[in-house]
């Protein structure tokens, strides 16, 4: 059996001595795009920040490997640099500290020795050409000011300049702003199509089946109350676009 | 030739013990008395000063000043500073070094005038530097001061300015780390006149900075900026005052401060509108970031606000390096050492802005990264 993929298994996680994540199984495969759905308090963002380690949140059991590797055995950055991104919901802003910079502080330790600062610059202007980015933004502060919809640009500018193996990204709630999903819609499909991206595995956290009209998920996930209830594929997410959360909760409901 | 006479200098001493300080008692965290400043020994005046500024300004120093230009001296020295500045009174107790900059009016320089005291081998320096801008002149003045270890340093800057004036001051204390360094510096802006403080303290073992700006006419438009960061042992104690005493002015004070290892700072922010001065317009920025420990910072913005058509904001934060901020780097590959060093770093960046020549923002540049580790 092959170890490739972001393979998480029984995973459980506590925030503050409450248990948030009750058991998850969730293979995401090199290339595939895994979208997971759940109501507001299902625990999506807790496990996207259990993935890449923020202090706050407790593993109390299971396994993480990222193509093999025992990924909870990681601090952050030993995580991002095993390929793994989180595109953030609500990214902090940090005054002082240039886009630009950052970016090749980052490109820098993901994937050390291969640019030199010149062709970094060049790399990173064809990829916000291909955003539709503004050169400006390099001197910027990082998100500091920034709108919502300037952030989000920023997550996905990083999603391409790092080009990560996996990348999870938690939209949960700016599904309301179409422009928003569009753009992150456009990133995905523009990170797949490049060479980098071509085996990276997606796993798009949604509270809005919207999302999934600007990207074809190949499997979709139903998570509540801190457990995946139902998977399925493309028509999972059509049905909740129809029906909500309701008839699945029932449903769950009834199995139990 | 000497300007203070011996009886002068015991005038000037008795009023330096005379006069309270007004800062706090040593405590659980600062650990030095400022009512019991211990005057050198060998204290006197000395030194010298070099003058780097274009021939069509008055530029010169202390003696020729007080022998050549006593009416525009005159109309400065003394003048901007309070009599209650305690440590203003043991730089005029031994007068002798210092430097007139008169700018005539609408003279503007692109250049920035930078005066040097060098304390010559002396172990005390007693700068005294002094500033008149008459109307519409502008300049950038920045202040250098070279000593050896252990020096003992008290100076005080004044600027008075004519109407429409614009005037940067802009020092960067980097004595040696056993040195002790005592500046006071107040400016008298004129109407619709421009005054902007940029000041760093990152040497010396006691760095005490008072700056005021006393606003008695309309239209000033003020800035301080101060960024300081004691390490080591280092104790850092700033005061700043602006003074709105007529309305229509605005000021802008902007504050960034670090500390490290056993440092310990204390930064007191007043802002006063008088009852009469409407539509006064005052802003008050103050951060301070922790980075070990034993490091401690205490920070107090203090308000006084006796006008009711008034803008005043001020907002003020001491902590440690945020939780959110280190994840979001470190969950991009960067290591948590680097993030921290990235985010102290880019902490002092608006206040760096400040300075007004690309030379001070890289010395900040270079100095700082040391004292973070």
């Amino acid at each position: 059996m092959s170890d490739q993929g972001l393979r998480i298994t029984d995973l459980h996680c506590s925030v503050e001595g409450n248990e948030i994540l009750k058991g998850i199984d969730l293979i995401v495969e090199p290339g595939s795009v895994h979208a997971l759905m759940g109501p507001n308090g299902s625990g999506k963002s807790t496990l996207a920040f259990s993935l890449t380690g923020h202090p706050h949140y407790t593993i109390t059991g299971g396994t993480t490997t990222l193509d093999g590797t025992d990924l909870l055995a990681l601090a952050p950055d030993k995580r991002a640099k095993a390929g793994l991104f989180l595109s953030f919901q609500y990214p902090a802003a940090i005054p002082g500290v240039k886009v630009a910079n950052f970016l090749f502080a980052a490109r820098q330790t993901v994937k050390p020795g291969e640019l030199t600062p010149g062709k970094f610059r060049t790399l990173l202007l064809e990829k916000m050409d291909v955003l539709g980015m503004d050169p400006s933004f390099l001197g910027r502060y990082l998100n500091d000011g920034f709108s919502g919809g300037e952030k989000k640009r920023l997550e996905m500018l990083q999603m391409a300049v790092l080009g990560p193996k996996y990348a999870v990204l938690d939209e949960t709630d700016s599904g309301l702003d179409v422009d928003a999903l569009k753009y992150v819609g456009d990133s995905v499909k523009s990170l797949r199509e490049s060479d980098e991206g071509r085996k990276t595995g997606f796993l798009i956290i949604t509270h809005y089946p919207r999302i999934l009209q600007h990207i074809t998920a190949d499997v979709v996930h139903v998570m509540m109350d801190g457990r995946i209830v139902k998977t399925g594929g493309p028509d999972l997410a059509q049905r909740i676009e129809r029906e909500g959360y309701d008839t699945i909760r029932e449903e769950t409901a009834a199995r139990a | 030739m000497p300007s203070a006479t011996l009886t002068d200098r015991e005038r000037h001493l008795e009023r330096f013990h005379a006069t309270r300080s007004g800062r706090e008692k040593p405590g659980r965290y600062w650990k030095i008395d400022l009512e019991a400043v211990e005057i050198p020994s060998d204290a006197k005046p000395g030194g010298s000063v070099s003058i780097d500024a274009p021939s069509s300004v008055i530029a010169v120093d202390m003696q020729v000043a007080l022998r050549d230009h006593a009416a525009a001296l005159a109309r400065v020295a003394g003048v901007a500073t309070e009599p209650q500045h305690k440590f203003a009174h043991l730089t005029a107790a031994f007068a002798g070094l210092g430097a007139l900059i008169h700018l005539p009016a609408d003279r503007a320089i692109d250049e920035p005038i930078v005066v040097t005291y060098r304390a010559q081998g002396d172990s005390t320096l007693f700068p005294h530097t002094v500033v008149l801008a008459e109307r519409g002149a502008r300049a950038t003045v920045i202040e250098r001061i070279e000593t050896g270890d252990g020096a003992f340093v008290c100076g005080v800057s004044e600027i008075v300015t004519e109407e429409h004036a614009d005037i940067t001051y802009a020092a960067v204390q980097t004595l040696p780390l056993d040195a002790r360094s005592f500046f006071t510096r107040a400016a008298k802006p004129g109407v619709n006149a421009r005054i902007a403080w940029a000041t760093a303290d990152i040497g010396a073992a006691l760095a005490v900075c008072d700056i005021a700006t006393a606003i008695e006419h309309p239209g000033v438009e003020a800035n301080v900026a101060s960024l300081f960061f004691p390490t080591g042992t280092q104790h850092v104690d700033i005061v700043s005052t602006v003074d709105h005493r007529v309305g229509h002015s605005t000021s802008q004070t902007l504050v960034k401060s670090a500390a490290n290892g056993r440092g310990q700072a204390r930064y007191l922010g007043n802002i006063r509108i008088a009852a009469h001065a409407q539509g006064s317009e005052a802003g008050l920025r103050d951060d301070a970031l922790l980075l070990s420990k034993q490091a401690h910072i205490d920070s107090i913005p203090a308000l006084e606000i006796a006008a009711n058509d008034v803008k005043a904001f001020h907002g003020a934060t001491v902590g440690a390096i945020d939780d959110e901020q280190l994840f979001y780097m470190t969950s991009r590959g960067i290591d948590r050492q680097q993030a921290e060093r990235m985010i102290a770093l880019g902490f002092f960046e608006p206040v760096i802005d400040r300075f007004p020549t690309q030379a001070l923002r890289d010395e900040l540049h270079d100095a700082l990264p040391n004292k973070v580790l």
